[in-house]
Parts: structure tokens; sequence; C-alpha cells
């Protein structure tokens, strides 16, 4: 009888504090224009729109302020190293390296103003967004300065940004409406395969209200597909076949041209 | 893709005119042109298969091949070329393929532009002064002649110790998987000075050595670091097959001397590229590779 008591009694607390919180944050619904990218053998690149709503009811407390929407894109992990020229004999020869592991190999965040201004640096931190926040864990201990670590970070940023894999693109995010959004995201030509990862974040007074999650697939197709499989999980045959292609042009162009 | 064809064209028009392999050109040309050299290297090796197998056909109609001598050729080449591709690997993970690759090819174009200036500015003087060309006249025997473990080669009428056949062979697998040139350009000359191969067989049994030992190359190159292109190395065979059939042309209008100083000089003048790039201090001292991708 007590413990019956004790229960609902939780139970109704528990509903009475509930049911406000609730209809108290917005929620955001999101989707992907396409779930998967297609690399066919004539892909040159493609654009993926990220879109949704920010839905709020009766319950939702009035906000001050504006909404702001930050779209992050990650590709797959990898293992990457950075090498630093040296001048070594008269001769420039990779001399320094930091190795860095579980970055991902493709990164772009989309927002409705610059990070900055949307929420605090700690915020962002904390949420991984932002080239600058990228954890770029280093691989294995070395001594190095600081302003080593610094200068390696700031190449390889750089290099990915150079190569259109990484990026920054704040003034995106258009508001359709005061609730609706949309964002249309650069895939360019040499983007790896694998699963990417699609995170949407809803921001108001430089507070995360609500997350929304993707996935899209970036595969190779076709032909693309069947060698890119053949070269990683059956390396033998392929070069067996990689030989046998060669042969046989050899031999046709020999019967084309002959001339005895 | 159409860069690619047509680098595959030129090259195949220059070996046509010059009578040569063309792989130590055209892994340069794709080097320069962007291609990672690992992946470059490796892809030529492929393409030297396609670019070699049509001439070693023709060659085994004319009879002009002496098997036996290639078949210790490129036994020798198979031992050079596994350890060709094992080195290019550890090079790699050690971020240093790229120099070793450029050095290489500084200090080989750099000899051999150099020697082929000399001499074919010699032929042309020879020529200009009327001179009787001064024909070498060999002895029978050198010193190689006198190294143990002798072997007969029918074919090719030598009785040699299989010693030098032996560094020959695996020496050119070594290169050819690690540089991605056929080596014949070194083989011939090889050959013929120092086992004294007949001329008549020497260009059918390197280029069957070429083949194999190239062959074993890709498939090794696929196995260890997987930088074989197959769509690249197709690109590239059409491409010089193509050029080939023209080169071979207009070479036959242009007289032999003058051919091999034009060829010194473009292979002084690869050599020097290369050098060019490891002394000048590049505009960006800091390069990116990805070592793996990691499982999700």
């Amino acid at each position: 009888m007590m413990k019956q008591l004790l229960i609902s009694c939780v139970v109704g607390f528990g509903l009475a504090f509930a049911a406000p919180m609730q209809s108290q944050a917005e929620t955001l619904v999101s989707a992907l224009s396409s779930e998967e990218v297609n690399i066919t053998s004539n892909f040159t690149g493609t654009d993926i729109t990220v879109f949704g709503e920010i839905t709020r009811d009766a319950a939702t407390v009035p906000r001050s302020g504006p909404y702001d929407i930050v779209v992050v894109v990650e590709g797959p992990p990898e293992r990457v190293t950075t090498w630093r020229k040296e001048r070594i004999f008269g001769l420039w020869i990779n001399a320094h390296s930091k190795t860095y592991t579980n970055v991902p190999s493709f990164y772009a965040v989309h927002s409705t103003r610059p990070l900055q201004e949307i929420t605090e640096d700690d915020t962002l931190e904390d949420q991984r967004t932002g080239l600058v926040n990228l954890p770029l864990a280093p691989f294995g201990v070395r001594l190095s300065s600081a302003e080593d670590r610094r200068a390696f970070r700031k190449a390889f940023l750089q290099e990915r940004v150079d190569l259109g894999l990484y990026a920054e693109r704040p003034d995106t995010i258009k508001l359709l409406s005061p609730t609706l959004f949309a964002t249309s995201i650069p895939i360019p030509a040499n983007v790896p395969v694998g699963e990417f990862k699609v995170t949407t974040f809803l921001y108001n007074g430089g507070v995360v209200l609500s997350e929304g999650h993707q996935e899209l697939t970036v595969a190779k197709k076709g032909f693309e597909q069947f060698t890119f499989d053949l070269a990683n999980e059956n390396p033998a045959l392929y070069g067996v076949i990689a030989v046998i292609l060669a042969l046989f042009t050899g031999w046709l162009a020999g019967v084309i041209f002959r001339k005895d | 893709m159409f860069m690619i064809f047509g680098m595959g064209g030129a090259v195949g028009f220059l070996s046509g005119l010059f009578g040569i392999g063309g792989g130590f050109l055209l892994t340069p040309l794709l080097i320069f042109s962007g291609i990672p050299p690992a992946v470059a290297v490796a892809t030529v090796t492929t393409q030297t298969v396609a670019s070699s197998s049509s001439g070693v056909l023709a060659y085994i109609r004319r009879n002009a091949i002496d098997f036996k001598l290639a078949f210790v050729l490129l036994c020798a080449g198979i031992v050079g070329s596994f350890i060709g591709v094992w080195l290019f690997g550890v090079l790699q993970e050690l971020g240093q393929l790229d120099l070793v690759i450029s050095l290489a090819y500084v200090t080989f174009l750099g000899a051999i532009g150099i020697l082929m200036l000399v001499e074919s500015m010699k032929a042309i003087s020879r020529k200009r002064t009327g001179g009787q060309a001064e024909l070498r006249r060999p002895g029978q025997h050198n010193w190689v002649h006198g190294l143990p473990f002798k072997m007969r080669f029918r074919r090719s009428k030598i009785y040699v110790s299989v010693i030098p056949i032996f560094v020959i062979g695996s020496t050119i697998g070594f290169l050819g998987s690690i540089l991605g040139l056929g080596g014949g350009f070194m083989m011939v000359p090889a050959l013929i000075y120092l086992l004294r191969v007949p001329t008549n067989v020497v260009i059918g049994t390197s280029l069957l050595q070429i083949l194999v030992t190239m062959a074993v190359a890709t498939i090794l190159h696929s196995i260890n670091t997987q930088t074989v292109d197959v769509v690249l190395a197709l690109t590239l065979m059409v491409g010089s097959v193509i050029g080939a059939q023209f080169g071979a042309q207009i070479g036959q209008g242009i007289r032999g001397e003058h051919l091999r100083l034009m060829l010194a000089l473009l292979v002084l003048s690869v050599g020097l590229r290369f050098a060019f790039n490891l002394i000048v201090e590049p505009s960006d001292l800091y390069s990116v590779t990805i070592d793996m991708r990691l499982p999700q």
C-alpha cells in the first residue's frame, strides 16, 4: 500500500515536472535531399541540400533573439601524417612529421552566421564545431613545442581546405521562413567514400536547443566501384587483371600495326 | 583524362622516334603533372607490360629471343622486383619515397644524358670532319668471362657465368619496380658489352625479361601498396600505342646521331627538372599523406 502510493506519487510528480519541460523546447526536424552520393566514372562533384523545420507549439516559451542553425558534415575518420620539408645537405627533404589519428576525411560546417557570433568558444569546442575546434590528436608522443604543433595543425587544415575537403562557410544557411531552413553543401569530386555523419544544431542565445542526425553514404558505383573494391579486397586478382589487360592491349596493338 | 591520354601519346611518340621504352620519361611526366609518385611508378610498370608485349610477340615470330638467357634474367628480375616493391612500401611509410625517386632519377638521367650527349656530339663532329667512325673491336673475353658458375646459351652462342646475368637481371627488376622504368636502355648495353650477347637477340631477350619482371611488379605493387591505377594505365597504353606509330615513321627520316642528341637533351632536361625540385625551396613546405582509413 505504501509502495503503491510512493510510486504514484513519484510518477505524478515526474509527469507534472516533465510536461512543461517537453513543451518548452523546440524540436528540430531535418532531412537530406539525398541520402546517397554515387561516384561514377564521370563524377565531378555534387551538392547535398540539408533542410528542415524548427517546430514550436503553443507551450514553447517565447525566445528573444534569432534562431541559429549549424550543419556539420563529417566524413569517415582516417589517420594522416603531415610532413615538413627541411634543407638537408642542400636538398629539401621531409624531415619532421606529425601523425594525427581519427581525423575526419571530410568536414564542412555551414551556419546562419559566423560561429563566434552564434555561441561562446567553449560551447563550440565542446561540440567540436568549426575548423579550429577539430580535435587533432597527435599519434604517438613526440617532443615538440606548442608553436611547432600549431604550425603543423595550421598546415594540415590549410591543405585540406585547399583540396576542398574541409570548409567553414558562415552565412550559408538561409531561413526561408522564421522556422524553415535550407543549405546546400558542395561535395567535391575528390570526396572520400564511406558513411558521412550530418548533424544539425539549433542554437538560441548561445545554447543548443535541439540536434538532428542524418547519415549520408558516399559510394563508388559501376566500373569505379568494381575497380575500387577489387583493388582493396582482392589486390592480387586486381594485379593479375591489370597484367592481362596490358598484355591484351599490347597484343592488339601488335596486330593492328603489324607491318610484316 | 585527355591530358593523360595526350601524355601517353607524346611519350609513345618519343619512344617510337628514339626506339626506347619510354618508362623513364613517362614516370617523370606523370609526377610533374601532379600524380603522386607512388601511383605514377606503379602504374607505369603496368603500362610497360603493354608496350613490351607487342615487341615480344614480334621478336618471337622472328625467332630473335634467347629463351634460356631470358629465363635466367627474369628469375633474377623477379627477385629484384620483390626487393624493390618491399623497399617501395618501407620508403612510403617513412615518407621518403618521393625523395628517393627524385634522387635516383637525377642520378640516372644525369649520367645517361651526359654519356649520350658526349657520344652523339662526337658522332656528329666525326661526320662533319669526314672521319671514320672508330669501330670498337672488343677482345673475345673480358673480366666477366673469368667468373665461375658458367652456363652455355646456345641461341646467343655465349658461355658465361650466371653471376653477371643475375646481377643485371635483379638490378633491372629492382630499379624497374622502384622507379617505374622498363630498364631496356640499361640492360641492352649491359648484355652487349658485358656478356657479348649478339645484337640480333639482345632486344627480344631483354624485352621478354622486362615484360615478365614488370608483370610481377604490377601484381606485387597491387598487393603491397594498392598504387596501381588500371584506368590510368589503360589510358597511357592506348595513347602510347598510337603515338609510337607516328614516332617510328618520323624517326626514320632523321639521322641517328641527331636523334641521339635530341634524346640526350631531353633526358638531361628531365633530370634537371628533378634536381630543380629538390634544390629550390618549395612554396609549400608541408605535405599531408593519408596513412589509413579507420573503421567507424
